[in-house]
């Protein structure tokens, strides 16, 4: 039997792993997806609930509500009162954490096996019954607030806001997940409560439980139907309009001057990853680019800019994974005493030589290689299964990881160069974002 | 003399990764140059006496294998990831590169050139300049007050020459550990060490060339002064506030029950611990909040540290609650509800530290570098049965002292 997913078309075909486990979907009737995995392979596991909701979901007057609705959804519930999560969480012998992105708010308890049933009844609780206590919610206020500080004081998170906004503008993706000092004040109790009731509903939301089930699936997903199936539906509300991100049409410079190393992120906007609800080709073929352009020491950036030609401390490449728009960047710290005219200059030769001309199979199937054993090495845990399981099925589809990755193996030379073309065609434009020493 | 070399492998579930962990003690607490060892560590795979850095990398990537080397202050590392099917060629890798290094001049210095580089950088960020203070606020003279990578102008004198010197009196001085876990039969995996690190090999690989003395560091004594405040460079708003003093080494027979004692305190799963849930849970003061009480502990001991970040116009406050909180828990002991919370954190969070073979790798090289079983899951279950209220409070009062803290306010 053919696996789908082997690629043909190198020198030698890569089987790309799937994810691990026997893997189960349902749907509640209130609209909750449930995927069940179980997988032995350690004592332990992961329960992640993800909404549909991020930051692009936000009002006009909500900037920042996704993250600090995040914030709240740890100080009080009606069966769980503030702390209490964290509390019960430590005496299980557990951990919890959440992340807000642009697109999703994801929620995630690990347990040792025989514990995790306790993150169902929390996530249900307070899916269902969130306090927001207006004390609880100014006392955690003063808290985003230092988180913002502390981003702003990273030189590196800095930066990176100041790109992000003059790549994006007024799209979503511009926007801080965090917030600004100035919209987080006019975020009160009732503005987070109606943000959680537009998109912490059940057919909102994919909870994914894996590990060692060792009760089975049917135990597991009796255990999800008692704790969330009484949970009304709810209904779902028109999104927003968003606003577009600006033509740039040329390559735009903005500066920081901070501090004493000279930092460079250069970011471009490009396709995102899908067309017609499959992967996108020159995606996909873009990201097996930026293999090839930094991905171990053997990589074209790491040779040209830090091994050879000395000129930066170090340099990544990296592309972010939006549905329809993706952003493509480089960044790196250049060396003291170096030009950063003379980096930019090298920076853009580099990616110039990409996009005019295909690399050979070598250097591809070296980057193949290390695309695939990235994929192998980001799913060894089952909280990482858990969390790229629910990243696909939030956003995208069951196997999205997997699909991708084995399109982007797939990709030929002359997809990568294409692709790259269109990444840094000054047409389209980008930013040069420079964080510059003061003196 | 030259040490046997010890070797330890395991069959893991999982995916179908190898990983191979190799160490050997001294690292840059026996370095007479700062910055030596971290350069010396890197530099393993920088060239070999059968290839170039260049060839290294690219024959381990056209197989998406990951090389790391560098050193801590204690010993000097090699790890290897690969796919499980490649495990000769891990094997094949680790010899050249551990029995076979040839340290390049260029090489070298450009690895310190790199360092530098790297510290300016490290200059440029509030929370590290205010970390590195307060390390050299504890430690000082001992190497570990000041950064693993050096200083600029010791980064200067760094060369092949010294990286050679400095690797035949390491390798010399203690034995090379070594680990393999993954989805591998054991015995294959075994006698293939055993043929490349044989005694005889071992010896023929520091043949050449005379051995250096290891440099003994000059002890802990710390800054005397209690409380001190350093500028942060200009980048945001933010005050950081260290406070703490050393405590024990991994070994101590005390380790446990200062781990436990942690979580109490806030090295837990979530906001939960004393110093977060006031910090930042019941007075809003702080995003980052945290606590740990073997931070950094090795062959030397650990230090207890209190940390938070906050706004410069609540540093005084926020310094007033980590002290408190310290006090509190020493002058009342900790209750025995918190203890047996954080045992059974401590031991739910054990499975989680054993799933993968570069997880597995790590622990059995830790184990055989500190002479302790923490590969054994039932050792350390053991362990932390052994603490209860009694042994926590006991234990508290020993090492967690209010009246020896040094407190490090970092300000903008």
């Amino acid at each position: 039997m053919t696996d789908p997913l082997i690629d043909l078309s190198g020198a030698s075909p890569l089987l790309i792993p799937p994810l691990p486990g026997e893997r189960q979907h349902h749907r509640l009737s209130n609209g909750l997806r449930v995927a069940l995995v179980h997988n032995p392979q350690a004592p332990v596991v992961t329960c992640a609930l993800w909404y549909r909701a991020g930051t692009r979901d936000e009002g006009p007057q909500e900037g920042g509500a996704a993250h600090f609705l995040e914030h709240m959804m740890f100080k009080g519930s009606r069966r769980f009162g503030p702390g209490v999560v964290d509390r019960r969480t430590q005496a299980h012998g557990g951990t919890n954490n959440a992340f807000t992105s642009h697109e999703a708010t994801a929620y995630y308890f690990s347990f040792a096996r025989d514990r995790w049933p306790l993150a169902l009844e929390i996530e249900a609780d307070r899916m269902e019954a969130l306090t927001l206590d207006p004390d609880e919610t100014a006392s955690e206020r003063q808290v985003v607030l230092e988180e913002i500080a502390m981003y702003e004081g990273e030189p590196w998170d800095a930066l990176e806001m100041k790109v992000q906004s003059e790549l994006y503008g007024d799209h979503p993706y511009g926007k801080p997940v965090l917030g600004t000092r100035e919209s987080l004040g006019t975020l009160g109790p009732e503005e987070l409560r109606a943000f959680h009731r537009r998109h912490y509903r059940p057919g909102n939301a994919v909870l994914v439980v894996a590990g060692d089930l060792e009760a089975g699936h049917r135990y597991a997903l009796e255990r999800v139907e008692q704790t969330f199936g009484a949970i009304e539906a709810g209904a779902a509300s028109a999104p927003f309009p968003q606003a577009a991100a600006p033509a740039l049409g040329e390559w735009r410079r903005v500066e920081r001057r901070r501090g004493e190393t000279a930092r460079l992120i250069l970011a471009a906007r490009v396709p995102g990853v899908l067309e017609g609800g499959d992967v996108r080709p020159s995606y996909a073929a873009l990201q097996l680019a930026s293999t090839v352009l930094s991905g171990g020491r053997a990589s074209r950036l790491q040779r040209r800019l830090v091994d050879e030609g000395q000129l930066c401390s170090w340099v990544s490449s990296h592309l972010t994974e939006g549905a329809e728009t993706a952003t493509f960047s480089v960044s790196l710290e250049v060396l003291p005493g170096v030009s950063p005219a003379r980096v930019e200059e090298e920076l853009f030769a580099v990616l110039q030589e990409l996009a005019s001309g295909p690399p050979g199979e070598r250097e591809l199937e070296r980057a193949r290689r290390v695309q695939l054993a990235d994929w192998v090495f980001a799913n060894e845990r089952i909280h990482q299964q858990a969390m790229t399981l629910g990243f696909d099925l939030i956003l995208f589809q069951e196997d999205h990881g997997r699909r991708l990755t084995a399109a982007s193996l797939a990709s030929t030379p002359q997809a990568l160069s294409a692709a790259m073309a269109e990444a840094v065609d000054p047409r389209s434009g980008g930013i040069i974002g420079w964080s510059l020493p003061e003196s | 003399m030259n040490a046997p070399p010890e070797f330890r492998v395991a069959h893991t579930a999982g995916a179908a990764v190898v990983s191979l962990r190799a160490a050997w003690p001294g690292g840059a607490t026996a370095e007479s140059l700062p910055g030596l060892a971290s350069v010396m560590g890197s530099g393993l795979s920088e060239g070999s006496q059968r290839r170039d850095w260049r060839q290294l990398a690219e024959d381990a990537e056209a197989l998406g294998a990951s090389i790391q080397c560098g050193a801590s202050f204690e010993a000097v590392g090699l790890s290897i990831d690969a796919m499980a099917a490649d495990w000769v060629r891990v094997l094949d890798w680790a010899q050249e590169l551990l029995l076979e290094p040839v340290f390049p001049h260029d090489r070298c210095r450009w690895l310190a050139r790199q360092a530098a580089a790297e510290l300016e950088s490290m200059a440029d960020q509030p929370d590290v300049v205010a970390q590195r203070a307060f390390l050299e606020h504890l430690y000082l003279p001992h190497p570990r007050s000041r950064p693993l990578k050096g200083d600029e102008a010791s980064l200067q004198r760094v060369d092949g020459d010294a990286c050679s010197e400095f690797y035949r009196a390491h390798r010399a001085a203690g034995p090379l550990l070594l680990s393999v876990a993954g989805p591998i039969d054991e015995e294959a995996v075994l006698r293939g060490l055993e043929e490349r690190f044989s005694p005889r090999l071992l010896a023929q690989a520091l043949a050449s060339g005379p051995s250096r003395e290891l440099a003994t560091p000059p002890k802990i004594e710390g800054n005397p002064q209690r409380r001190r405040e350093v500028k942060l460079p200009a980048q945001g708003d933010q005050a950081h506030v260290y406070a703490g003093h050393l405590t024990v080494p991994q070994s101590h027979p005390d380790a446990t029950a200062l781990q436990v004692l942690a979580v109490i305190l806030g090295a837990g799963g979530g906001l939960h611990g004393r110093i977060p849930h006031r910090i930042r849970e019941q007075e809003g003061l702080a995003y980052s909040a945290y606590a740990h009480t073997l931070a950094g502990a090795g062959l030397a001991p650990g230090r207890l540290t209190l940390y938070a970040g906050t706004a410069a116009a609540q540093a005084a406050r926020v310094e007033t609650g980590l002290v408190e909180e310290l006090e509190r828990l020493v002058e009342e002991g900790p209750e025995a509800a918190e203890v047996e919370e954080a045992r059974t954190f401590l031991l739910g969070r054990d499975p989680f530290l054993r799933e993968t073979p570069r997880q597995v790798a790590s622990l059995m090289v830790d184990s055989a570098f500190y002479g302790l079983p923490m590969d054994d899951p039932e050792w350390r279950r053991g362990q932390l049965e052994a603490v209860d209220r009694e042994v926590a409070e006991r234990v508290a009062r020993r090492w967690l002292r209010p009246d020896q803290l040094r407190i490090t306010v970092g300000l903008p």
